[in-house]
Order: structure tokens, then sequence, then C-alpha cells
């Protein structure tokens, strides 16, 4: 095997990007408030105006459209061009699920045997299915698994609310301690800290939600899932990657592969996000990969890259192997 | 053939790499499932518009409650931005259908008189766009008292907390000035709270800040509410002459 490569600039990018639509969905969380006089934050809604599953939903079920939802649109049209770039560069929660899969320890070995595609990936379809039927008869509750409802609901619920009393806590009782040696006070520093968070981050009261509970076991059930199967919510569960799937299943950015170079090494198939199978072109899975980049960037032969391109001939329908029978 | 024709092509008559190759039956298995999930929701009592929870109290300028459910999407916008931590996702109030749908729980938080926020933030405006003037009539439920428990029908005590609070330009709560008698059988006048249904918005402030804890000496609950014509008492004349 060859030594492990630098990380290539576009991964880079890629986290990047992530940490900064990840930044602004906590912005524009925290901007969800009351603001003098009686106006919520400007914009609080724009990642459910991105998201064309709810969109769609909405539409069928209620046969009524809300007009900043056309933002979605460009969400559709992007997909068709990258496929499920979305989820790999823009998805909020899908930063939180590629954060928490790369805290993941294990050998490499293992990271491509448990990484590898299963039928289970189509479960988020089956999912998608029944949501988008449900709605056509005028059912929608897409909103429990839709990626944004169930991330913001849960950070609303349950998560902000215990981190905002931890952090209260744990400050007041620093302020009431007051460790330190001699007149070098430990609160000369966590004062100013405590100042900064009740100006910029913590509520003004606590804010207390019954039902909590349930909503935030399920989500740290979607985080602790991660630790053991790369990015679970994504593949297995989430019906906004399955709709992006099923937009993006034909993209014109494709990833490609030099065989000549290919040593098969497969390291390409460690960190791949999806288990999109990018060792094998012929069976890469534009559905299920979230354009990370990985798979290039991990390549020592540097044999993988992606190329947007009209495939004019479909090179490989002719068995790879002719067999006599 | 144009290589473009043929991309748009492949997404009508998909290339066999291009396909999801879901199975048939599996599909049709899953919109089974959402057509039964529809059918299961139906026979929910709440589906029959007869029969209607106490405790199913939605923010004001909500739609009508089929409606509702087909555009809430639990996302939780309105609980984040209500000042007043009223709003909390629903368990069983509004059926199965209605898990983590927005309601009012006054025990922790009542809707504030000027705050029109939750209409505000609504992404599927599930909760239409009201501005303030509109919201102030809108009625999202009634308050009633609770004569065992109110500190003046029950105990003869002074208490006109829920009256000082109610936020209608014309109190929604009044008294009735009568004679009680304390514990030690003395003839006292005590001001006894009454609702008026008419002026009443079921902001639950009332409720909010009643002394009596546990459960509050007048509480509110959906009857009344604007967005749904069906569960009503029947005050107004007309209803009596219609029925």
């Amino acid at each position: 095997m060859a030594k492990k490569k630098k990380t290539s600039w576009i991964v880079w990018l890629r986290r990047l990007t992530q940490t900064g639509f990840f930044l602004l969905f906590c912005y524009l969380f925290l901007q969800t408030v009351y603001h003098p006089i009686n106006k919520a934050g400007r914009g609080v809604t724009f990642f459910f105006n991105l998201d064309p599953l709810v969109a769609l939903n909405c539409w069928l079920a209620s046969h009524a459209f809300v007009g900043a939802m056309l933002l979605s649109l460009v969400t559709l049209a992007v997909t068709f061009i990258c496929g499920r770039w979305f989820c790999g560069w823009v998805c909020p929660f899908g930063t939180l699920h590629n954060f928490f899969t790369s805290l993941r320890g294990g050998r490499a070995k293992q990271k491509i045997e448990t990484g590898a595609y299963t039928q289970w990936q189509k479960a988020k379809y089956y999912l998608l299915v029944g949501f988008l039927v449900a709605a056509l008869v005028g059912v929608n509750v897409v909103g429990w698994l839709d990626p944004f409802s169930f991330f913001f609901r849960s950070l609303t619920t349950s998560i902000y609310p215990a981190i905002n009393k931890g952090l209260v806590a744990l400050f007041t009782w620093i302020y009431n301690a007051n460790p330190g040696v001699g007149p070098v006070r430990l609160t000369a520093v966590t004062e100013p800290i405590y100042g900064f968070l009740r100006k910029y981050f913590l509520t003004a009261e606590q804010p207390y939600y019954w039902g909590s509970m349930l909503v935030g076991v399920l989500f740290i059930t979607a985080v602790v899932l991660n630790f053991f199967r790369a990015r679970f919510w994504c593949r297995y569960v989430c019906p906004l990657g399955a709709l992006l799937g099923v937009v993006g299943k034909n993209p014109l950015v494709r990833l490609k592969k030099n065989e000549e170079k290919c040593d098969s090494c497969r390291l390409c198939l460690v960190n791949c996000q999806g288990g999109a199978t990018p060792e094998n072109p012929l069976e890469w899975k534009p559905s299920e990969c979230f354009y990370c980049w990985n798979c290039q960037s991990d390549c020592p032969a540097q044999a993988i890259s992606f190329t947007c391109e009209l495939r004019l001939e479909k090179k490989h329908d002719e068995p790879v192997v002719q067999v006599d029978r | 053939m144009n290589p473009l024709y043929k991309w748009i092509g492949d997404f009508v008559h998909p290339p066999k790499e291009a396909r999801l190759d879901l199975g048939r039956r599996a599909v049709l298995a899953a919109g089974l499932a959402g057509v039964g999930a529809k059918l299961l929701f139906g026979i929910d009592p709440q589906a029959s518009k007869r029969s209607f929870n106490p405790a199913l109290i939605r923010p004001p300028g909500a739609l009508p409650e089929e409606e509702f459910l087909a555009r809430c999407i639990r996302c939780g916008e309105c609980m984040k931005v209500c000042p007043t931590n009223a709003i909390h996702p629903a368990s069983l109030e509004g059926g199965v259908e209605g898990i983590w749908t927005p309601i009012l729980n006054m025990s922790v938080g009542y809707c504030d008189y000027e705050c029109n926020l939750c209409s505000q933030v609504c992404p599927t405006h599930a909760i239409r766009q009201i501005d303030v003037p509109e919201k102030k009539k809108i009625k999202i439920g009634l308050a009633y008292i609770d004569k065992n428990r109110c500190l003046p029908w029950a105990y003869s005590k002074t208490c006109i907390v829920c009256e000082e609070h109610c936020p209608t330009p014309k109190k929604a709560i009044w008294f009735e000035e009568a004679e009680a008698l304390n514990i030690q059988g003395e003839k006292l006048t005590i001001k006894q709270p009454r609702v008026d249904p008419d002026l009443c918005i079921g902001c639950g402030i009332c409720e909010t800040k009643c002394p009596v804890k546990g459960q509050a000496a007048v509480r509110v609950t959906s009857v009344g509410e604007t967005r749904n014509p069906e569960n009503q008492i029947l005050l107004s004349p007309d209803s009596f002459a219609e029925g």
C-alpha cells in the first residue's frame, strides 16, 4: 500500500463549505427569537425553503405552495447536474453526521467492510415513496424524518435547552465557588465568557418542552449510529437524501477512474461516506455518492477524478468478460 | 444523438447502471403503507370532526385542523421563536398524525397578546401569516373557571390575578360580587371571577399566572377556537335558532 496522500484541496473546500452552512444553520437557529419589536430574525426559514422534499410533500398534501419554497428548485437543478452534492456540501444535518463519522476509530479494513453498500440503503427510498404516497392522499408526516425538521426540532426542544441549562449551571457554580490563588481568581476569565454567552448564545429564560426527552433520545441515537455505519442517517433514513438520489441518479458530474493507474489498493473505499463503491466505476452509485471527494483525495495513484461530461456512448453495455457456453 | 438529448432520455429510460433497482413489489408495498397510514389516521375519533381534544390548542393563525396537518412539517420553528415558551411538541393530543405538531401548554407559557412571531416563522404557512391586529381577534380557545379550586369561589379568599392579567381591551374576565361565608361563618362580599366567552381569546395568561399551582383554577381548552366552526359552545342566538 502506498503512503497516505495529503488531503486534496477540494476536500478542504468541502469542509469549509460544510462548516459555513452549518454555522449559518446555527446562526439562523439562534436568530429564531423575539427581536424588538415583535420581529423574528430575518430569513430564519432559509434551509426549509431550500428543501424540495418539504415543498413537494406540502404541495401534494395541501395543494398549496409557499412562494419562498421556489428556492428548492435551485437545489433540484443543482442535483440534476451534480447528484447528491447538497448532502455532502450543504446539508447541516449531513455535516453533523459527517463530523461524528470522522470521529469513529477502527482499522481501514473494518471501515471498508462496514462501509460497503448494502441493500438496506434502499430503505430511504421506500420511506420516501411512503411519505409521497401518503401526501398524495392528504397525509403529510414527512416532517418526522425530514432532516431539517428533525434537526431543528431536536435542537429547539431538547439539545439547546439542555446545553443552555448546563452552561448556566456551570458558570453559576464557578461564580459561587470562585476558585483561585490569592487575588488571581478563575471568575476573572469565566465571567467575561459568561457575559459573551449571555449576549449571543443563551436564552433570556430557560426553556422547557413537554416530550423533549423522546425527541432528544432520537436525535442522540441518530448521532451515535454514525459510529456503527458511516453517515447512518444519510445512507439509510434520510427521505430528502432519497429524493435527491432519485433526481440525481444520472448526473453530469461523474466519478471517473483511470484503470491503468489504479493498483486496486482499495484505499478509496476507506473513507467513502455513502457506500457508493468508487473502486469500480461501472458500479459506482451516483444516488449514494455525497460527492465528498474523499476517494479522489485518498487515492495514492491519482486514478480517481470527478469529471463533468455528457456520455456519448455507454461503453460497458457488453459484458466485460466473454464466457463461452 | 445529441448528448444532451441522450442525458434527458436517460432520465426517462435509464440505462441499467443509472437505475435504482428498488423492485416493483417493494415500492408498491411502501406506497400501500402510505395509503394505510391515511386510513389508520382517518379512524382517529378526532377525524370524525365530532370529537375534539380540549388540550389541542393550536397557535393563533393555525389553519383548520385538516389543512393544518397537511402543511405542518413539525419543524419546531414556532416552538423556538415563541417568547413565552408556550408552544410545545404535541404527544398524542392531535392523534398519531399530530405527533410533534405545535400545541400551546398554558401551564408553562401563554400566548402574548402583542406577538405574532409563530406566524412569521412558519415555513409552510400552516400557521398563516397574520398581523398583530388580526391576531388579537383570533380565539385559540376559551378559559373556564374551576370553582372547586378558585380562591374566591372555593375558599372565599380575595384574588383578582386572572382579571388583572387579562389582556383584551375590555376584560374577558369580570367579577360577580357575591355574598359568601368564610370559615368562621362570617358573611363577606367577595368578587367571584367569571369568563365572558365573547371576549375571551384563550390566550391563557390567566392560567399561567393563576396562583393555584399544579392545576390552575382557570384553564384554557380548545373549545371556541376561531379556526374550527364545529368546536364551539352554542352560545350565539343563531346557533340556537339553527339547532
